[in-house]
């Protein structure tokens, strides 16, 4: 993807994406903003993400180092912890031709969602943004696609999964996680039970 | 008897406030409703209710030292009993979230039906205690991958902690979506069944800006209607009021996030 070189305003270490996406929703920037979160840099694991923004609205996400485009993109660089991100100006013509990727593109609120899991931020910016963007990700072929892909599917259970029970471990909650919680195969005993869900179920 | 649902969605804008409110007017036809506003971090099931001015909210019973008693938080609208939350974020910071399970017990005792409206998120204690505490969660999706994706998070959290799916509500539907296939798609994914498709509607902005619920403000509407019908699809269980409270008072939930 080509992005014109752009003014840099300021590059420095954040502690979360957040901050950064939400300084330049407030001063409505246009340009872009290259993240590299600095563990996976401490861990030998390079990681470099653009998102562009057209006045404080982000556009599109890209993965420069894995050279992936999108939500999946933006997927690529969003690492918790501290990011370095270097914020440059750029005319809006000069954006035109690149905003013009569709495969690059992204629902306005996404990169808060993915990047730094503030769906607060999320649902600001999505507010922010022009009409014609606010439903942007509703393309039914593209979740008939997305649900004909079990085995993407199952990798997002699975992770969530994983996350549930680490996070559980974080938060002190080991003790009501359920016995057969770590066992993918459970589900539909799971969906089963539903119909009679007791006191003594946890 | 009583059974705890948390309406979930994991993601913002799917309309959860607006589909707890409208499924706790419509079970209040049959049973004694309570309705909780657990999203503690960004509390406004109070505008939707029409309680901005509430003097106690959930906030005052899950701070340390607390005055309130629980009734003090609890409000006759609309059929149901609203507890609202409060939206100052100094009062969000000094609330120790594992005094929601204190709090939800208390309540349990004395209604058929509690429906914890939850918070969009899943990356703090705050945020997934609600999904923990329920017996059973009611996804509300948007027909959008985002959505789906997010929903499937949560429903994976929520089984990871023995809290089933009741269903799915298809919310914000768009006349052009065709959210038959998506459902038939999306219910292998998915415990429970569809509720409910809900069309987009203006009623629910104009219901939001009269501080009124969905279900009060357009009874008549389609959206009224498709919510009605979710209520209606979703059975609820029988349960002992005290063993839930007492469920409740046991869930292992220590101190801060």
């Amino acid at each position: 993807m080509r992005i014109p070189r752009g003014e840099l305003r300021r590059s420095r270490v954040v502690d979360d994406a957040a901050a950064v996406l939400r300084t330049v929703l407030d001063e409505e920037l246009t340009g872009y903003v290259v993240f590299e979160p600095q563990d996976a840099l401490l861990l030998g694991e390079p990681t470099r993400g653009v998102v562009t923004f057209e006045d404080g609205v982000p556009v599109l996400a890209y993965d420069t180092e894995r050279e992936v485009g999108g939500r999946d993109g933006l997927e690529g660089f969003a690492v918790t912890g501290p990011t370095r991100a270097a914020v440059h100006a750029v005319d809006a013509d000069a954006l035109a031709d690149a905003h013009e990727v569709e495969a690059f593109r992204v629902p306005p609120g996404e990169p808060a969602r993915v990047l730094a899991g503030d769906e607060r931020l999320a649902a600001e910016t999505t507010d922010a943004a022009p009409a014609a963007r606010r439903d942007e990700g509703r393309d039914q072929s593209a979740v008939e696609s997305f649900l004909a892909d079990a085995d993407a599917i199952e990798e997002i259970r699975s992770e969530a999964r994983e996350e549930a029970r680490a996070r559980a471990s974080e938060w002190g909650l080991d003790d009501v996680l359920a016995d057969d919680a770590d066992d993918a195969d459970t589900d539909d005993d799971a969906d089963t039970a539903a119909i009679d869900v007791g006191p003594d179920s946890r | 008897m009583v059974e705890a649902f948390a309406v979930a969605s994991g993601k913002g804008g799917t309309g959860k406030t607006t589909s707890t409110l409208a499924l706790g007017m419509a079970l209040a036809e049959d049973y004694d409703v309570t309705v909780i506003d657990a999203d503690t971090g960004m509390a406004n099931l109070l505008f939707h209710a029409g309680l901005d001015d509430a003097d106690v909210t959930l906030h005052d019973l899950l701070v340390d030292e607390r005055d309130a008693a629980v009734s003090d938080a609890v409000y006759e609208r609309f059929g149901m009993s609203v507890v609202p939350c409060g939206t100052s974020l100094t009062a969000f910071e000094a609330a120790d979230p594992g005094r929601l399970r204190d709090v939800v017990a208390e309540l349990a005792a004395d209604t058929d039906v509690l429906l914890l409206d939850s918070p969009a998120a899943l990356g703090s204690k705050s945020a997934v205690l609600p999904v923990v505490l329920a017996d059973r969660i009611v996804v509300v999706l948007q027909p959008t991958v985002p959505s789906l994706s997010d929903g499937l998070k949560v429903q994976e959290y929520a089984h990871s902690y023995g809290t089933d799916t009741a269903g799915v509500v298809f919310n914000r539907v768009r006349p052009d979506e065709n959210v038959d296939r998506i459902a038939e798609q999306a219910g292998r994914y998915f415990g429970g069944q569809t509720l409910a498709s809900v069309p987009e509607s203006d009623a629910v902005r104009a219901a939001r800006r009269e501080g009124k619920p969905l279900l009060a403000h357009a009874p008549d509407g389609p959206a009224a209607d498709a919510f009605r019908e979710a209520a209606a699809r979703l059975d609820v269980c029988d349960g002992d009021g005290r063993e839930v409270a007492e469920r409740f008072k046991n869930a292992v939930v220590p101190e801060r996030i």
